[in-house]
């Protein structure tokens, strides 16, 4: 049964990206139609997957020789990702019928999203190192795409660019992972590795272990590999809504967490994971500050939040780091989404030129407004509850200035979060009223985001339950929801939380009072807008990879003599290394 | 170490290499190029029939041989062709100005 | 004895056919080398190859040869070597001597006595050979044929004699546009 669920969870969103591509852009309603109906159905069906959880292995493909087993396993981490990537891919694409409607190359666009929600999922669900390769490298090859989907704009084919090499680069660490773990255990099955992980040299399972770390910060988006994700918004919308803010950056968060037991036990290894969290979403919340994008702001808020995700693994709490990961997921699919609807209507991105909105887009404004509130983490959305776990566990597991790193940083969000919707839907009308508000298929997607925003805190104790009982190596506790609620009502550090939340709030509201403190960091605006001098690295590696290739270039003469004496050197060589080798 | 008549030939086989090489790496000319070619591909000839006369198998390294043949006869024409076409178009066959495939 | 002298002589052939200046001597050397080789085969026991070597070595390439260099004509061309003499003497040397520390210390007796005929060899065990040589040899002719044929000169296709003179026309009317723009501007 499981079996069934997970190859229909798979194999409809990827049935659809066939039927999509082989209907044709001849007939773009019946490619919106399908693209709905097979995202939907992929949707609904994913909701199964709770009823079966557990750590076996239900699905088995064998392949000869060297690649192992084809394995998936349905267990609680996996599931609640599966679940996650197919409800929202479901509402993205729900979105993307209006956002859409007037773009061509429909059949690129649906096939490649449906194919995404495929790959997002065969990831989770899957048990061998091997095949999470696989579809890892399918879903950066989806994000690449679609990043580019508008290959006639010079900054998006950039983008996309960028982003490909990034993640790719990180992906190398985690195939070395995937290798190093056949060599050393004979199997690239996941449980196997968790199980005896400890008989790895420690050497080798240092290499592996901060290898995964790389591959996750590269794909995640965090510190010092940040710098894609920003540039990533030349995506159409409801791309960066489920790619970029709700599934396939999560992907790097969900290796974390599913190869904790077997990392946590190396020195330096779960610091190493809080340096990266705290590093990411302080810069990326000071990024954010500044930044007047509409898109770039969310995009640098996703780091932030990610990082605060990568800290929860880093101090030991798996759960809460999921749980964020669900509410995050949530609201930011539903800023991103709401973003859409405004860039939809207003047709710029650029934060400057918006304003007083909320009158001609009530509905946007409203939905926008709560998942701004599950983003600052205020106590009716579900990012409050999330927000409070994920720092309680740092103050009493982590290190002292780290929990202080990420309360200074939970004020900080929510200061651009309210800068966000200020600027964008209260003050005065920039320009004469021409913004509509949200079409119908738009106002689903953002009700029932808005919906869960106020309501997934509710499943924490489900979920909790759900995986504890099938991770066998995470050894967690799961409460009921009713537990953790008053849990993190009666901790002291959420009393600290919101003193420092609304704080940030008043900084925003009475920012003309504080003109003493910002004038002398006017200066600095400049070099954080450019990325903290992040971007100024990555130019730098890429004039040197450049100036490389061009000196090489000499060996290059075209000449046949030149090439033969080449050939013939090599022969030399190879005779010279097998007569020392004898 | 026992020297029989087909150690010379070994030999030979090894010498005709080291010629055809030499030919490659020092020919101007692309037909020069062609001709170093063929001795190259005697010496791998001869090597054939060395092994099949050393080992009994006669037959087999013949029928290999025959089909080293065939290839490289097509290969010379082919070369030819070539040649006679880029001196038509390039007007020559210095083997230093063919190389266009720099960049 | 009289492989001894062979091996000798084909390696100087050889060597000479490299060095001479002209392309026709080089041919003929060429073909001497094929000679002598068909020789060897026959010593060596291998009586049907000897045959086809002397027919298609000494024969069929070396008048491909004469025709290609009377076609494309004996230019002189610059003698200086593009890879220095010393260095290319001392690449081959080196790999021809350590191939040869590999390969002759191997047993090697000869065995003249052999069991199937090159007939039942090549036809029924080495079958796909011969239907792989019929193959490389009708793609041989067919590449022949299309590098010799005659190639049209550019303006000789249709398609690119209306696509230059669409090109033209545009030219022509952005030529016009420009030249409005000016004269309502001045």
């Amino acid at each position: 049964m499981a079996a069934w669920l997970i190859l229909l969870t798979i194999g409809l969103p990827w049935l659809g990206a066939l039927c999509v591509w082989g209907v044709s852009d001849r007939h773009p309603k019946a490619q919106h139609r399908l693209a709905l109906a097979f995202a939907a159905a992929g949707g609904l069906v994913s909701f199964g997957l709770v009823l079966v959880p557990s750590s076996a292995v239900v699905l088995s493909i064998p392949m000869d020789g060297v690649f192992g087993d084809f394995t998936f396993v349905a267990d609680g981490l996996g599931v609640l990702l599966a679940i996650i990537a197919a409800v929202i891919g479901g509402l993205a694409v729900i979105f993307s019928n209006d956002y859409m409607a007037s773009e061509a190359q429909l059949g690129r666009y649906y096939a490649l999203v449906l194919l995404f929600i495929g790959a997002m999922v065969g990831l989770v669900l899957t048990g061998s190192l091997l095949l999470m390769f696989l579809f890892w490298e399918i879903t950066a090859f989806c994000s690449y795409a679609l990043i580019s989907f508008h290959n006639d704009d010079p900054k998006a084919v950039a983008g996309g660019v960028k982003a490909l090499i990034v993640t790719q680069l990180g992906g190398v660490g985690l195939l070395a992972g995937a290798i190093l773990s056949y060599t050393h255990l004979g199997s690239y099955q996941v449980n196997t590795f968790l199980a005896e992980a400890h008989t790895i040299p420690a050497g080798v399972l240092s290499v592996i272990a901060f290898g995964y770390l790389a591959a996750a910060a590269a794909k995640s988006a965090q510190v010092p590999f940040q710098t894609w994700l920003p540039d990533a918004m030349e995506a159409p919308t409801p791309v960066s809504a489920l790619i970029h803010a709700a599934t396939m950056v999560n992907a790097g968060v969900y290796l974390l967490a599913r190869f904790y037991p077997a990392f946590e036990a190396i020195p330096g290894w779960k610091g190493a994971v809080v340096v990266v969290g705290l590093l990411s979403a302080l810069l990326a919340a000071i990024m954010a500050m500044v930044a007047n994008d509409l898109k770039r702001a969310l995009a640098y808020s996703t780091i932030s939040q990610l990082g605060y995700m990568f800290y929860a693994i880093g101090t030991g709490a798996v759960f809460a780091s999921q749980f964020h990961l669900l509410s995050h997921a949530v609201f930011k699919a539903l800023l991103f989404l709401g973003a859409g609807a405004v860039i939809h209507a207003v047709g710029t991105r650029d934060m400057r030129q918006m304003g007083g909105l909320g009158k001609q887009m009530p509905f946007t404004r409203t939905t926008f407004l709560l998942g701004a509130l599950g983003l600052a983490g205020l106590p009716i959305a579900n990012g409050f509850f999330s927000k409070e776990l994920i720092l309680e566990s740092g103050a009493t597991h982590g290190p002292v200035w780290g929990y202080l790193g990420m309360l200074i940083g939970a004020g900080l969000t929510a200061y651009y979060s309210l800068r966000m919707v200020a600027m964008v839907f209260f003050g005065k009308p920039e320009e004469p009223a021409h913004g509509h508000d949200a079409l119908p298929a738009m106002r689903f997607s953002l009700f029932v985001l808005a919906f869960c925003t106020l309501t997934t805190w509710s499943l924490a104790g489900g979920v909790g339950q759900m995986m504890e009982g099938s991770l066998p190596s995470h050894h967690l506790h799961g409460s009921g929801t009713w537990a953790i609620v008053t849990e993190v009502f009666t901790a002291p550090t959420t009393g600290f939380a919101l003193g420092i939340i609304a704080l940030g709030l008043a900084a925003w509201h009475w920012r003309s009072s504080l003109a003493w403190l910002i004038k002398p960091l006017r200066p600095l605006h400049t070099f954080v807008a450019s990325g903290l001098g992040f971007e100024w690295i990555n130019q730098q590696v890429i004039n040197g990879i450049k100036g490389a290739a061009a000196a090489l270039r000499k060996t290059q003469t075209g000449q046949l003599n030149f090439n033969v004496a080449g050939v013939v050197g090599g022969l030399a060589i190879l005779l010279l290394i097998l007569v020392w080798g004898v | 170490m026992n020297l029989s008549p087909l150690h010379i030939v070994l030999v030979g086989v090894l010498g005709l290499l080291g010629v055809g090489l030499y030919g490659l790496l020092v020919s101007r000319n692309l037909i020069k190029v062609l001709v170093a070619l063929q001795i190259l591909v005697k010496a791998a000839l001869l090597g054939f029939i060395l092994a099949g006369s050393a080992s009994q198998q006669i037959a087999v390294s013949q029928s290999l041989a025959l089909t080293v043949i065939v290839a490289d006869t097509v290969v010379a024409v082919i070369g030819m062709a070539l040649a006679v076409q880029i001196k038509r178009r390039l007007g020559t066959l210095d083997v230093g100005m063919l190389s266009s495939l720099k960049e | 004895m009289w492989e001894t002298i062979l091996i000798f002589l084909m390696c100087s052939f050889a060597i000479q056919a490299i060095r001479a200046k002209r392309l026709l001597a080089s041919a003929l050397w060429l073909a001497g080398v094929s000679a002598l080789l068909s020789i060897l085969f026959y010593l060596l026991g291998a009586y049907q190859i000897a045959v086809i070597e002397l027919s298609i070595g000494a024969g069929l390439v070396t008048v491909l040869f004469v025709f290609a260099i009377s076609i494309a004509g004996e230019d002189a061309i610059g003698a200086r070597p593009l890879i220095p003499l010393p260095l290319a003497l001392g690449l081959v040397l080196l790999s021809i001597l350590l191939l040869a520390w590999f390969v002759l210390p191997a047993p090697l007796e000869e065995h003249v006595a052999d069991e199937a005929s090159l007939s039942t060899a090549l036809w029924e065990a080495r079958s796909l050979d011969v239907l792989l040589q019929i193959t490389l040899i009708f793609a041989g002719v067919l590449g022949l044929l299309g590098l010799m044929a005659e190639a049209k000169a550019p303006l000789e296709y249709p398609a690119a004699d209306e696509t230059s003179a669409q090109r033209d026309r545009e030219l022509e009317a952005l030529q016009r546009q420009s030249l409005g723009i000016e004269k309502e501007s001045t």
